[in-house]
């Protein structure tokens, strides 16, 4: 037994300890001071016969049994309401919420009455037992959809959206990505409501069910030892929910990634008392000794962003691209889209050839990252056709009223188009070799082995051989991005998006993430690229275009969009980020 | 003639065959337990649900040797009702609330647990009486409110059980206080005897009003916590309920009760638990 395990278990003994003594105290004293006899060791000594009494006992398992299997009806049934709230078609969240409004409104005592005694006269007549199940798992379905809505509402957007650019469905995101997150908000609130049901359990006496607190009713009304009986039922209680709550514990661990994967070595204690402050891991400290970048565009600045293994170009070769070069791959013909009335792109008439590399270079609300989500079909467009290698995805019919087809997650996976967010978007519980597995095992039906496999190369390829077991919490910003980047690759992608891929990292990480995009480039991979990387779209990019006010304003070659605008708008654009660049370059110098 | 001797013959053959099984094979005054099917046609493959709350000393509580037996002035009629009939049985416990809309549900047969006849629920229910209901104020040991009737209760703390037929009294007399000039009730409300008791042994009640023989027997076992302040014969009669249109049920009542109080069982049954044997009433069914 570690010390941290040694050290939790004395703490939960000496609290259930601490308890007892001063429960048992106080009534004793209350016992004391009425009877005003010395019948107070009496009265303690007969409560352990009632603890162990088989007549009592029987209560505590009545009471368990109905609390259990209604906890488990009712979660599901929540999870199922929870996820109807969340829907966007009103008539399904509005049945949700009435349920859930009226099912919490209303007295239990009411619901359990009416499930026993009116719903007989309607030809539905259920068991003592049943009926209670019925009547506390309904009332566990009203109260567990809204923490679990709430915990699914707790897991950021951005993993979603994630998984949906890897062509994951709903069912698969909700049971792989956002539930074993939302867990984490949701199990405090479950493990409270199963508590207080197996103490509620004591209402459903009103239909005849026998629990503990009613037992010892019956008990007192006989014998009239109120505190002892009391007493002895609550030892019960106290240890049933005490079981709830190690388990609550457990179920915690379990689901709290961070904590899952902490440093062994370190107890409790330590940490309760600051003493595994001084202590570091190699592996803490790895992702802050990068060296200052100096050429911060061209040179990949730490060691383990060098290339591995050619992995890539093999990747490239394998899904044949460079067969056809040159061909148009990427078509959109007068695309339009709004937000609320405001219109985000007028009319986007845009190509890309395979093999190509196209950056886009627009000041913010130009609608370029807008334009990147409409390719893969993360945003619907109002208007307007977009096809990749000739296809449309996940829609039947485009045009003036474009249509979404039945599976656009199918429709997502089918197309193989890689995207690389902003913020990472990383999958925060799972490592970064699961992160990179995840779609190739679950959305591509590839062998977990084989995934692994390819999964490492991947990781060793973008220089990360050793992080592949670490959470996305324990690295630095570049080497979140760039196990990002092996992630969209393990889908083996015709195309590659990059939304503004290293506006969110330090200066000193850009460089790491541009020599790994730079080497995708350069195997000939088909890349779409947002960015204010003016230096980068000018070395590393075939054709840039410059987008204004949803309107792509000018586009051709680097030296003649970078160099030598024809536009005012660009030239100041330009001027501007130009003179954000040097000044970071100065900065870094320094 | 011809005509009119086969009418005779017919109607002598008919009243022969009706009639015969009654005088020849039953006898309602009698317990025939293998009778059953002649006598209760209904009842026989049935198993009686008993309902009571096994929390109303002495008429239905759980047997302080072991907890798993039923016993009780009204559980132990009941079982000798229904034994005397060779009735199949069981108990039911619940609240005593839900017990009367569980018996209307079908949920549970018969109420035989202390239940006071009132014209309110005779609609839902059909009752037969079997002994009258007294009501005892009990009060800490030494009267200290001096507390001798219900007139003195203005001002003065005075628990009821919900639902009971004593709650109403209480309340009228309040709005009486109040009319009158005086103080009103502070009235409380209690779920069980048992919490009832309670308050006055806590003092936060200056009586608790509730059955006579419930409330002596707390004055016998602690004669030094408890008092009574006096008893009032609320007039109230105590009955078995069964649902409406359950007649053979109520009858095999009937006949059984009437059966235990000619053979003196209920008086028996009255002794052996403390009760005094002149609230007995004749057994009759009633209903509105």
């Amino acid at each position: 037994m570690s010390d941290r395990r040694r050290f939790g278990w004395t703490l939960c003994l000496l609290l259930v300890c601490g308890l007892l003594v001063a429960g048992c105290e106080g009534i004793n004293w209350k016992g004391g001071d009425i009877s005003g006899k010395a019948t107070e060791v009496a009265w303690f000594l007969e409560v352990p016969g009632y603890v162990f009494s088989p007549f009592m006992l029987t209560g505590a398992w009545v009471a368990i049994k109905i609390a259990s299997v209604a906890m488990v009806i009712g979660v599901v049934l929540g999870l199922l309401l929870a996820l109807m709230r969340l829907s966007s078609f009103w008539p399904v969240s509005a049945f949700a919420w009435f349920y859930i409004w009226f099912v919490r409104g209303t007295p239990q005592l009411l619901q359990l009455v009416f499930i026993f005694n009116a719903l007989p006269q309607w030809g539905l007549k259920f068991s003592i037992f049943t009926s209670a199940v019925i009547g506390f798992a309904l009332n566990e379905a009203a109260f567990s959809a809204e923490l679990i809505r709430g915990g699914i509402q707790s897991v950021s957007r951005n993993q979603s959206v994630a998984a949906a650019s890897l062509g994951m469905g709903w069912l698969l995101t909700l049971r792989r990505i956002v539930l074993p997150q939302a867990m984490r908000a949701i199990l405090p609130g479950l493990a409270n409501n199963t508590i207080s049901m197996i103490k509620l359990t004591s209402i459903a006496s009103i239909i005849f069910v026998n629990e503990l607190t009613f037992r010892s009713q019956q008990i007192v009304a006989q014998n009239f030892k109120f505190f002892t009986v009391f007493a002895a039922a609550g030892i019960i209680y106290l240890t049933i929910t005490s079981a709830i709550s190690l388990l609550q514990i457990w179920l915690e661990r379990r689901f709290d990634w961070e904590r899952e994967r902490a440093e062994p070595g370190v107890s409790t204690l330590d940490r309760l008392l600051g003493l595994g402050l001084g202590r570091k891991s190699p592996d803490a400290v790895a992702p802050a000794t990068a060296p200052v970048l100096i050429d911060r565009q061209t040179k990949p600045r730490s060691e383990d962003a060098k290339p591995g293994h050619g992995w890539i170009e093999n990747l490239l070769a394998e899904t044949a691209t460079q067969a056809r070069q040159g061909e148009t791959f990427v078509v959109c013909r007068n695309v339009w889209k709004s937000y609320g009335g405001r219109e985000v792109l007028r009319g986007i008439d845009f190509d890309v050839k395979r093999g190509e590399v196209v950056t886009i270079l627009g000041p913010s609300g130009s609608g370029k990252s807008t334009l990147l989500r409409m390719i893969n079909h993360l945003e619907p467009m109002d208007k307007g056709e977009i096809t990749v290698d000739g296809q449309a995805i996940g829609y039947s019919r485009m045009g003036d009223a474009p249509k979404p087809s039945g599976n656009l997650a199918r429709a997502r996976a089918d197309a193989r188009i890689g995207m690389v967010f902003q913020h990472f978007n990383l999958f925060n519980h799972f490592t970064a070799l699961q992160n990179v597995t995840e779609a190739p095992i679950h959305v591509h039906g590839v062998d977990s082995t084989k995934a692994g496999m390819l999964g490492t190369q991947l990781l060793r390829s973008v220089g990360l051989q050793r992080h592949v077991e670490h959470l996305p919490h324990r690295l630095s910003g570049g080497q979140q991005q760039r196990v990002a980047i092996a992630r969209a690759l393990a889908i083996r992608p015709k195309l590659m998006l990059f939304d503004e891929p290293t506006s969110a990292l330090d200066p000193e990480l850009v460089g790491e993430v541009l020599a790994v995009m730079r080497r995708l480039a350069e195997a000939g991979m088909t890349m779409i690229v947002v960015t204010h990387e003016v230096r980068f779209a000018r070395e590393v990019a075939d054709r840039v275009v410059f987008m204004d006010a949803g309107e792509i304003v000018e586009q051709g070659p680097p030296s003649q969009v970078i160099d030598d605008p024809q536009h005012e708008r660009t030239r100041r654009f330009l001027r501007m980020v130009v003179r954000e660049e040097s000044e970071e370059d100065v900065a870094a110098f320094n | 003639m011809q005509f009119g001797k086969s009418l005779a013959a017919v109607i002598a053959l008919a009243a022969t065959v009706s009639f015969a099984p009654s005088f020849a094979m039953a006898d309602d005054s009698k317990c025939e337990p293998d009778k059953l099917g002649e006598k209760y046609p209904s009842l026989a493959g049935r198993t009686i649900r008993i309902g009571g709350d096994a929390q109303t000393a002495p008429f239905f509580m759980r047997d302080p040797a072991n907890f798993d037996n039923i016993v009780g002035f009204d559980a132990d009629l009941a079982r000798a009702v229904f034994d005397c009939h060779g009735v199949k049985y069981e108990w039911f416990i619940g609240a005593w609330s839900g017990i009367l809309p569980a018996v209307v549900a079908d949920q549970a047969d018969v109420f035989f647990d202390n239940l006071y006849y009132t014209p309110e629920r005779a609609k839902q229910v059909d009752y037969v009486l079997y002994m009258q209901a007294a009501t005892g104020a009990l009060t800490q040991t030494g009267n200290p409110k001096n507390i001798n009737s219900v007139d003195d209760y203005c001002g003065h703390a005075i628990a009821v059980g919900v639902g009971t037929v004593e709650e109403p009294v209480v309340r009228k007399k309040s709005d009486e206080c109040k009319a009158a000039g005086k103080a009103e009730i502070n009235i409380l409300t209690y779920p069980d005897p048992a919490s009832g008791i309670r308050l006055i042994e806590d003092g936060r009640a200056d009586i608790v009003m509730y059955d006579l023989t419930v409330t002596d027997e707390q004055v016998k076992m602690h004669p030094d916590k408890f008092a009574r302040a006096f008893m009032t014969l609320s007039g109230f009669n105590i009955g078995s309920a069964v649902r409406n249109g359950d007649n053979d049920l109520n009858k095999a009542i009937l006949d059984g009760l009437r059966i235990l109080q000619a053979n003196g069982t209920q008086a028996e049954l009255f002794k052996k638990y403390g009760i005094d044997p002149a609230l007995q009433v004749t057994a009759e069914v009633k209903t509105e």
